[in-house]
């Protein structure tokens, strides 16, 4: 299971250089866009920076770590992009349109860090394409909800299994954010929160299976100028 | 480093001598894990307490009512598998004077939210310090409480998920929380 599914035919094949820079400033728009309860993109991504120990002159991540980080980085690409198309298709509203404004800017931040960690080694952003679920509300919680516990197994998966210390530290800060986002959705879309007391991990082969399942994530990302446009709303 | 050096204000029983002697920069240890392992159950033991008395005392209805059962049969597991880790280890059942914290819904409400940032900065702060294999139990236990957290925010209309990285707590820190939510010792 798991091998050669379109998530990880996407991470072999990408063409890494130049999409970095795209997706780069990409962020930087949707950042300059507004301020997040008084604390800009910059900050966030300096404050996950900092626990990763980057800038304090940290060896760099391992091999084993790297690639644990590229695939938290295309679960992170594919949470913005979600919250980020559904903001602007303009289909939500009330909670549902403060609570995705908030996360959306957070998953931006930790896009973001995650560049910044990896430099010239993160994987480019893939092209998504989310079939309508961004341009209605309930269609966007139940999406954002599966998103959520999926970004929670993903991240519960892969801790123990990274090498550096600073990378794990920050990895288990956001893991709980997750956690936070997976129960605020839930409870906008009238489910319970928090269904059990231990929270399971999943493996890469589980989580990439589920993913290419959704067909969110095109396969071969830039390759046509007549691709379908990203943005719809 | 499980606790910063010298933590005042912390009481001096012998529970906790024991939980916060030494430890500066230990490596990853089945003895470590242990001494971890003394401190979540001090945070699991107040949760535990803390929800019982507010089920009790608080005049609590609807969701928020809800929500207090859920963590609570949520939290009685986490001490159960935590008790049985430590054995004969387990130090005794602490005693707690939560006062005011469990006798309004809104007292609650606020309480708990302190109380599961705590439980959430607590477990994230042990986190290198732990062998792989306590971190990946304490993994699927941490994400429950940060769940936990964010229900009772999204309750009082808050922001449920206000920070994009959650800060860890040392475990000197951890205690202090407890002990001004209503953490006492016998």
């Amino acid at each position: 299971m798991g091998g050669e599914t379109t998530f990880n035919r996407f991470l072999a094949t990408v063409d890494r250089d130049g999409a970095l820079e795209e997706a780069g400033a990409e962020l930087e728009l949707a950042f300059s866009r507004r301020r997040l309860l008084g604390l800009t993109a910059a900050g966030a991504g300096a404050v996950l920076l900092a626990r990763a120990g980057v800038g304090r002159a940290a060896a760099a991540p391992s091999a084993t770590d790297i690639s644990i980080l590229n695939y938290a980085l295309v679960l992170e690409y594919l949470q913005a992009s979600f919250y980020t198309e559904a903001e602007r298709s303009g289909a939500l509203s009330g909670k549902t349109a403060q609570a995705a404004q908030v996360v959306g800017a957070t998953e931006r931040a930790h896009v973001k860090a995650f560049l910044k960690l990896l430099g010239s080694k993160a994987v480019k952003r893939p092209s998504f394409d989310f079939q309508g679920v961004t341009e209605e509300q309930r269609a966007f919680l139940r999406t954002a909800v599966a998103f959520e516990d999926l970004a929670v197994a993903a991240y519960k998966g892969q801790a123990p299994k990274l090498r550096s210390d600073a990378v794990l530290a920050a990895a288990v800060g956001i893991h709980s954010v997750e956690a936070r986002h997976a129960a605020w959705m839930r409870q906008l879309f009238g489910i319970t929160p928090a269904v059990h007391a231990f929270d399971q991990p999943a493996s890469r082969g589980q989580i990439n299976q589920i993913v290419a399942s959704t067909h969110f994530v095109v396969a071969h990302p830039n390759m046509k100028g007549t691709a379908k446009p990203q943005y719809t709303g | 480093m499980i606790v910063a050096a010298g933590a005042g204000a912390v009481s001096a029983s012998p529970l906790f001598r024991r939980l916060l002697s030494g430890g500066s920069a230990e490596a990853a240890s089945k003895a470590e894990d242990a001494r971890i392992l003394q401190l979540v159950l001090q945070l699991e033991y107040t949760q535990v307490a803390f929800y019982q008395q507010a089920l009790r005392d608080a005049g609590l209805g609807g969701e928020l009512r809800e929500f207090a059962r859920t963590a609570l049969g949520h939290e009685r597991k986490h001490l159960a598998v935590i008790t049985q880790a430590l054995g004969a280890k387990a130090g005794p059942k602490p005693t707690f004077a939560f006062g005011a914290r469990t006798r309004s819904p809104d007292a609650f409400r606020k309480t708990a939210i302190e109380l599961e940032d705590i439980a959430v900065a607590g477990y994230n702060g042990q986190a290198t310090n732990l062998t792989k294999g306590t971190l990946a139990a304490a993994a699927e236990i941490v994400s429950v409480e940060a769940r936990h957290a964010a229900w009772v925010r999204a309750l009082g209309g808050a922001v449920a998920a206000p920070d994009p990285v959650d800060e860890p707590m040392t475990a000197a820190q951890v205690v202090a929380g407890l002990q001004k939510i209503g953490l006492r010792t016998s």
